[in-house]
């Protein structure tokens, strides 16, 4: 590996340091439409696979340490992955404890990382004799992902009954697309539909608004009031274990560990089932409520790396939430990638293993630091300087936009139609992770249902 | 004053200004995305992406955050 390979690698982590931190502390900013788009443009762009991967290793790590942030200071959740962590978090806020939170999470999310790195590249490597032949039944898998987050889920009836739909949905609005002649027979539209399904139960809402009754049946409210602790901004960079108990280095370790074995699964989902399990077993509140932000900290590095690392390194077919959404630009993006020749073939093991201990090393570090030094002054920055209705405004455009370079002017109405489906089918109780699982499934579950 | 704010995924947005954020996005995502050389998807994601980026920083200027920050001295 020569020099100038090395120094890409090393402007892809910062690049993706500078532009995740400011993008995680924004509130509300889902990792799905945040992180597909810019790696499918890095992709695009024509980067050295090796660099691409540094880069979207280095953003996993940034994004979700930051989205954690302003949950610890004002209780806006900055990302998906942060949603479960707001319960424990404004309680601790309450009680003067914003700092100690950072601190706790900053050391949870390296905890999360070093766990899930080796241990992902372990497993990875146990797993890829058998690629040929997991790959053979990949469509299979996908519906058995399908029922299985279903089973796992809240709403296990709701969800199994929504599969066969929804795969038909998918399938025929590709089958539509082929009829007429949007997009060429070999052309399988993804990418947009599950950025549809991302931004589904906004596009509900927002629809919503257009019935003048619901709309004037909506509680109004006043601006919000946001307290920002000046007492926060004494954070001192303190050693990592230094800032949390040996219990709740122990327990993160432990669930990190263990989410590594369950990369197929929703990383959210793991969160809050392995979360919520040990914060469960404190019985002091302050300790719960440390127990869960330090732990849900590790599991969300933890569940995202080993989601991206094992499918990408073992199999080189996205097979698993991460991996079929925000990562899906590393295994499909033609013409660069496609499922046949993407970054799976195109490094060598120890590129592999270089490349994300150089990301997952170089973001800790550098990320650490900005959590536990500038977290209070950049959150105030964030909430006084940018309009929710900019983010918002932001997301639309980027759906506007890879919606039309999907299957043009018809897909923009195709991917508003799943948006309208998805959406209400999230806000009945079918969560992302079945929907992403069904939209892969998809052409398996339709060319098995001709009986007649 | 009057209460005329909306909560809409974990925040509170004015329905006018959000209109218009959507409208200046929107315009300038696919303006941009259409000034690139046709046939060239890598131009058109890039152009498109940074027509969004710009429409962002227009709705920022435009459009007042929906939150009061009150920095307090405590403890």
């Amino acid at each position: 590996m020569d020099a100038g390979l090395i120094f890409q690698m090393l402007l892809a982590v910062l690049g993706a340091i500078v532009l995740y931190t400011f993008i995680g502390f924004v509130p509300g900013t889902d990792e799905t439409s945040v992180l597909m788009p810019v790696t499918l443009a890095v992709v695009l762009a024509g980067v050295e696979p090796i660099v691409v991967l540094t880069f979207f290793i280095s953003a996993i790590i940034t994004l979700n340490l930051m989205n954690a942030i302003p949950t610890a200071l004002v209780g806006l959740p900055g990302g998906v992955m942060s949603t479960p962590m707001i319960e424990h978090a404004l309680y601790l806020k309450e009680r003067g404890m914003a700092a100690t939170s950072i601190k706790k999470m900053a050391t949870g999310s390296i905890i999360g990382t070093a766990i899930a790195i080796p241990v992902s590249l372990l497993l990875a490597n146990i797993l890829a004799p058998f690629s040929d032949s997991v790959k053979e039944y990949a469509p299979l898998l996908f519906v058995f992902g399908a029922i299985f987050l279903s089973l796992i889920g809240k709403n296990k009836l709701l969800a199994l009954i929504s599969i066969i739909p929804l795969g038909l949905l998918f399938q025929g609005l590709r089958y539509l697309y082929w009829g007429i002649g949007a997009v060429p027979q070999e052309k399988n539209v993804t990418v947009s539909f599950f950025l549809g399904i991302t931004i589904g139960p906004l596009l509900v809402s927002l629809l919503g608004l257009l019935n003048k009754q619901s709309r004037e049946a909506l509680p109004r409210h006043d601006k919000n009031e946001i307290r920002l602790n000046k007492v926060d901004e004494r954070q001192t960079l303190a050693h990592p274990l230094q800032t949390i108990t040996k219990k709740e280095a122990g327990t993160s370790a432990v669930v990190s560990l263990l989410s590594n074995f369950l990369f197929f699964l929703s990383p959210v989902g793991l969160t809050i089932l392995f979360g919520e399990a040990v914060a469960n077993k404190e019985k002091d509140p302050v300790k719960k409520a440390s127990m869960a932000i330090t732990s849900m900290s590790a599991l969300s590095h933890a569940t995202y790396l080993s989601g991206v690392i094992i499918p990408l390194i073992a199999l080189g077919i996205p097979l698993s939430p991460v991996a079929v959404g925000p990562a899906n630009a590393l295994f499909n993006a033609p013409p660069v990638f496609t499922l046949e020749h993407n970054i799976h073939h195109l490094l060598s093991k120890g590129e592999f293993v270089f490349a994300i201990v150089f990301a997952g090393v170089l973001a800790s570090i550098i990320t650490y630091f900005i959590a536990m030094r500038y977290a209070r002054q950049m959150t105030a920055f964030v909430l006084k300087k940018i309009p929710h209705e900019a983010i918002l405004g932001l997301f639309i455009g980027f759906i506007l936009l890879l919606a039309y370079m999907d299957a043009g002017l018809i897909n923009i109405f195709g991917v508003l139609l799943v948006g309208i489906v998805c959406g209400t089918l999230n806000k009945m109780g079918v969560n992302y992770g079945v929907q992403f699982m069904i939209l892969y499934a998809a052409p398996w579950i339709t060319t098995h249902l001709i009986f007649k | 004053m009057k209460k005329n704010l909306i909560e809409l995924w974990g925040d509170l947005v004015d329905l006018k200004d959000l209109i218009l954020a959507i409208v200046i996005c929107s315009v300038t995502t696919m303006g941009s995305f259409f000034l690139a050389p046709a046939g060239d998807t890598t131009k058109q994601l890039f152009f498109g992406l940074g027509g969004a980026v710009l429409g962002f920083v227009i709705s920022t200027v435009l459009i007042k955050p929906k939150r009061t920050v009150i920095e307090e001295e405590e403890n």
